[in-house]
């Protein structure tokens, strides 16, 4: 048989397109089977008539695929496919499994990732969210000190004014003349119109733990005691009480706490008001 | 997927294959029917039905007899003939030329789908004039041959050795497209 005029007669294509008769139709298949360069041309055949298909066709619309899977719903049985037998010697049979299998692998691949990092980060964002808020409380402590820093700044603004403009008077009590401590040595600062006094101890003799300097501010109704001296901080100034008036300032020992009276055997220093 | 693959598959009624079946095919196939059948909502109502034939059939399919692509495509042209042939459609889609199509093809709303069809000129112009008749008779209203050789008055061999020759010219631009 001449198998090359039988391929060129069409009767393939017709075969293809349907259009044949049962008996020859039974016909070519007997022929492909025999000869496989009539089952090669079947094969491209087809491949051409569905790449032709494929490349000059338009999609049918989503709505149809909708109503179709509608249609077939109720069919479907889910269950795994069986493996499919090959009637074809040439059939290349693969391990079918299921299709999505690789997609389903990767997708609870990308789920267990993802779970990891969302605990990973939630654990972390607790970490932060701690941290934060620590953060915050600190730097309601300091703008709580800077407030207070603040204040303390402005107030000695204000005061360093007031040494500027002249408005302090400034009395020098000194240890000389007296038998206590020859050298001893306190300054005084006084705002007689606001009634601000500071002292600031220049050289004054460590006492024991049972005495104490007390200041006083001799005006015209004797001495009254304006506050206890802490020897300890020097050239640092000290606030007292408030004076309105005073002719000289003193300091004295007296017994812990201070006394009502001073003890004038135990005068340190005396500093006249100018 | 194998052919073997989805044919086991569809036969298992496997819901994965058949929705990798409408992808891989449905355009072809689609195709098949909106060229014999030029009304959009109709062609779709031949298409949907087809379709669900085909799933329905799967079991009826004899692998032997032929590719699983040859099998639907003719299960959707012989739809769509059948529609075209009922009382719902007139005959005057017979008139229509092949320009006609692709005219129409081209004329309508440029979309993605379109762009891709305009593959179909490009393979026409490939074919010579006899060649082009036959196409568009057979391929495109859906005439079987005899028909053709009855209506036109054309040998049964010629128009044989025709459709054979129309379709090696489109593999050759089929391949090259």
């Amino acid at each position: 048989m001449d198998i090359q005029s039988y391929i060129s007669s069409g009767k393939l294509e017709l075969f293809l397109l349907g259009e044949l008769t049962e008996r020859e139709r039974e016909e070519v298949l007997d022929f492909a089977k025999r000869y496989p360069e009539i089952q090669q041309e079947l094969d491209d055949l087809q491949e051409t008539m569905f790449a032709f298909d494929n490349l000059t066709g338009l999609a049918p619309s989503q709505e149809v695929k909708k109503r179709i899977f509608s249609t077939l719903e109720s069919s479907f049985i889910l269950k795994e496919v069986p493996k499919p037998t090959a009637d074809r010697a040439d059939a290349k049979v693969i391990s079918m499994s299921n299709p999505w299998k690789p997609f389903a692998i990767a997708a609870s691949i990308a789920a267990i990732v993802a779970s990891g990092a969302a605990l990973y980060y939630a654990g972390k964002f607790q970490e932060k969210d701690q941290q934060f808020t620590a953060l915050l409380q600190d730097q309601t402590v300091m703008a709580g000190n800077l407030n207070q820093v603040n204040q303390e700044l402005k107030k000695v603004d204000g005061q360093f004014d007031k040494f500027v403009a002249g408005i302090y008077k400034r009395v020098e009590m000194k240890g000389e003349g007296f038998e206590m401590q020859k050298d001893a040595r306190v300054d005084l600062i006084w705002d007689q119109k606001a009634q601000e006094v500071f002292i600031a101890v220049n050289n004054l003799n460590d006492l024991s733990d049972d005495l104490d300097y007390q200041l006083w501010a001799i005006g015209d109704d004797g001495p009254v005691g304006i506050g206890l001296v802490n020897e300890g901080i020097k050239m640092t100034r000290q606030q007292m009480e408030a004076v309105a008036q005073a002719g000289a300032f003193a300091i004295t020992i007296e017994p812990k706490g201070g006394s009502k009276a001073p003890t004038l055997e135990k005068l340190v220093v005396l500093g006249e008001v100018a | 997927m194998e052919e073997v693959q989805i044919i086991a598959g569809l036969r298992a009624k496997d819901r994965k294959t058949t929705e990798y079946l409408y992808d891989k095919y449905s355009r072809a196939l689609y195709a098949v029917i909106s060229r014999i059948v030029f009304d959009k909502d109709i062609a779709e109502e031949v298409f949907h039905d087809a379709f669900v034939k085909i799933t329905k059939k799967i079991d009826r399919y004899e692998e032997s007899k032929g590719r699983l692509y040859t099998w639907m495509a003719n299960i959707c042209r012989n739809s769509a003939i059948d529609k075209l042939r009922s009382k719902e459609i007139s005959q005057s889609g017979k008139t229509n030329t092949i320009d006609d199509f692709v005219y129409g093809m081209e004329s309508q709303s440029g979309t993605q789908e379109h762009i891709d069809g305009i593959g179909v000129k490009e393979l026409m112009i490939a074919l010579n004039e006899d060649q082009k008749f036959i196409v568009e008779y057979i391929y495109f209203k859906g005439y079987t041959h005899s028909e053709v050789s009855e209506e036109f008055d054309i040998p049964l061999g010629t128009v044989k050795s025709r459709v054979r020759a129309a379709i090696q010219v489109l593999k050759k631009n089929v391949a090259r497209i």
